[in-house]
């Protein structure tokens, strides 16, 4: 009964705000149900989810990615361009996802260590990026010319794909790894309250490279797998998925200011716009109209976020002026007492 | 005597420390750009020619006027507008369907600097509510791109019949209009930024936002001041970049958020406010542009060049930022 509430009272906003968008495509919508709009839903899982739960990881430690989607445009160049080279399909998803993985602790080193703002570092880097994509291609669309190696990720499996299974996986690892590990923990005490938890042994440098690690991991990830399964790849592919990350993860639950959401807030989050984009989409509504439903929906979230904030910083205020000016009679009380035996 | 001179000494080389600092800061882009042209102007045939520089300016002029309205948003402490790009698109388009209904340019200006200017107090009324000013742009930035692409239904806008390269082909004392716009707001936004009292407090609470209130400073008042500032920069820049093309659609000018927040960054703001000049932003963009200029005219790939300017900007943020706070130390 407890752990009802507790869901509840955790994912109650969420589980309300996708039912609710359930219904109104089910009217909306006719096409957009049973198995086939699952698959849909779950294969956006792919890149969305997967970027998602990185950009989470750095939103948890109280930082922004910026950099995560130019990170995916750079590694799904790279995996076009290396899939001719006669790698395996697993070992060059490994490698480019390694190699997300050692750029993004490169990064949470420099902002951990060196004291940049994750702001400026990743606008940076978010430019750097494009230009290593744009390198990659020649600034030109590439495809891929051995078409039988990506065979194995077009599979379907009931509404599952090796796709959407694989985004699972890894955004089960992560959480697992944020709930269950120390250095997870840790994340949640930087983000939640940096200076008491520096001030109570935490080192800054651990759980900051991890969280940037997890992010270039998944946006290289997310990025070569969304490119080996369209087996093309743009120098200016990805640029609205940002925008998609950011959203989801917000509305999901996931705290801007850290400490606060996990992986299952990412779930929500990615369930509740991957359904409304692919609904959208099953109606035959272009991908822009469906971003502009994003970002209303995105700042709705916002500004429900600040009201909350806003609400409870009344209510504190008003706790304390309750403490200071509720028990006066026992505050006089005590200044007939004597303080001190030195006295005046 | 050892024993006073000591500290004082010590002082002597902090002060000297932070004075290096300081110049580094100030001059450190002139000098960059004056040594990319020299570099150029020796190894590159056709970059020292006027017509080469008038292309540069020209094409300065556009990313600049934005960055420099962006320069605003970085100093009152709201990082930066990621919805630019789009709201430049929004003026262009704006500016090209008024100016085809009136069948003139100025009131077609003027409409579009009304609209642009009325979207950004609105954002400054969301985010000086307290509303995280990197979402709240990213957000208003998608609606304004959405909106535009829906209006537009991603067809090409024209002005119709009515002439508008005018604005982009007059000269004025031998520069056309708009680098000369370009450099008019860039001294215009230097002093109200610098010398006016709304400037000043702008400054201010990008430092220190609840210090800045409680000495009794108008958020609102400096955060609608300073998006103001970026609206007319953005609208300015999408009239002028429609002039020039004589045409405008949704996905126009895909990187123009990132150049402009490159140029910034380049030009040494500090991100998290409180410290930002608009020349330095406008010297950002000229080095960007200059940058790009030398490698096209050397024969470079898109690619490379594209890459080549993302490596230049990293360096110099991180660096600016490490000399930063080496200074403030």
């Amino acid at each position: 009964m407890n752990a009802v509430r507790d869901v509840a009272g955790r994912y109650g906003i969420q589980m309300v705000i996708l039912g609710l968008l359930i219904c109104v495509l089910l009217v909306i919508a006719p096409d957009f149900v049973g198995e086939n709009a699952a698959f849909a839903v779950l294969e956006r899982l792919v890149p969305l989810g997967i970027i998602t739960a990185g950009i989470a990881a750095t939103m948890i430690i109280g930082e922004l990615d910026l950099s995560v989607a130019s990170m995916a445009a750079m590694s799904g160049a790279s995996a076009i361009v290396l899939g001719g080279q006669g790698l395996g399909l697993v070992p060059l998803v490994a490698l480019l996802t390694v190699g997300g993985l050692l750029v993004g602790a490169a990064q949470g080193w420099m902002v951990a260590r060196a004291g940049i703002s994750s702001l400026v570092l990743t606008v940076g880097t978010l430019i750097l990026f494009r230009g290593v994509a744009w390198l990659v291609t020649d600034g030109v669309p590439v495809s891929l010319t051995n078409y039988a190696m990506t065979d194995p990720l077009l599979g379907r499996l009931g509404v599952l794909s090796p796709l959407s299974i694989t985004a699972l996986v890894v955004i089960a690892v992560i959480g697992v790894v944020l709930s269950r590990t120390r250095p997870g923990k840790e994340m949640y005490a930087v983000g939640g309250a940096r200076q008491e938890a520096l001030a109570a042994g935490v080192p800054l440098a651990r759980p900051v490279v991890l969280a940037f690690a997890i992010s270039g991991g998944c946006g290289a990830l997310a990025g070569a797998l969304s490119s080996l399964r369209s087996a093309s790849a743009t120098p200016d592919g990805f640029t609205t998925m940002l925008l998609l990350a950011v959203a989801a993860a917000l509305v999901g639950g996931i705290g801007l200011r850290g400490g606060r959401g996990g992986m299952v807030n990412v779930l929500f989050g990615v369930a509740i716009t991957a359904t409304l984009a692919a609904g959208l989409a099953s109606m035959g509504v272009k991908s822009y109209v469906s971003e502009l439903v994003t970002g209303v929906l995105l700042l709705a979230v916002v500004a429900v976020d600040a009201g909350v904030t806003w609400l409870a910083r009344r209510r504190e205020l008003a706790e304390h002026r309750r403490t200071l000016t509720g028990p006066l009679p026992r505050r006089t009380a005590l200044t007939h007492e004597p303080v001190s035996p030195v006295g005046s | 005597m050892t024993a006073l001179a000591a500290p004082s000494e010590r002082m002597g080389t902090a002060t000297r420390r932070a004075r290096g600092t300081a110049v580094v800061a100030r001059f450190a882009l002139p000098l960059l750009i004056l040594l990319v042209v020299g570099v150029a102007a020796v190894t590159t045939p056709g970059f020292a020619e006027p017509t080469n520089f008038r292309a540069i300016l020209i094409n300065t002029a556009i990313t600049g006027i934005a960055a420099v309205g962006m320069t605003a948003i970085t100093l009152s402490g709201n990082f930066f507008s990621l919805g630019i790009g789009p709201t430049v698109i929004l003026s262009g388009c704006l500016f090209l369907a008024s100016a085809d209904r009136f069948g003139a340019v100025l009131p077609a200006v003027l409409v579009t600097l009304a609209v642009v200017l009325l979207l950004g107090v609105v954002q400054a009324g969301v985010v000086a509510a307290g509303l995280d000013p990197i979402i709240t742009t990213l957000a208003f930035g998608t609606i304004v791109y959405g909106v535009v692409a829906v209006r537009t239904g991603g067809e090409v806008v024209t002005a119709g019949a009515t002439q508008i390269t005018g604005l982009a082909t007059t000269t004025v004392l031998g520069l056309p209009l708009p680098v000369v716009v370009f450099i008019g707001l860039t001294l215009l936004t230097t002093y109200l930024l610098q010398h006016t009292v709304v400037g000043r407090q702008m400054g201010l609470v990008g430092l220190n936002r609840d210090t800045a209130r409680t000495s009794g400073i108008s958020v609102l008042l400096t955060t609608t001041a300073a998006f103001a500032i970026m609206s007319v920069g953005a609208a300015l820049a999408g009239i002028f970049s429609a002039a020039q093309l004589r045409q405008m659609q949704a996905n126009d000018l895909p990187t123009l958020t990132m150049d402009i927040i490159a140029a910034v960054l380049v030009g040494g703001a500090a991100v998290a406010g409180g410290e930002a000049s608009p020349a330095r932003s406008a010297l950002g963009a000229l080095l960007l542009v200059t940058l790009s200029n030398v490698m096209l005219l050397q024969g470079l790939e898109p690619g490379v060049r594209v890459f080549c300017v993302g490596v230049v900007v990293v360096l110099l943020v991180l660096v600016l930022h490490l000399v930063r706070k080496a200074g403030a130390r």
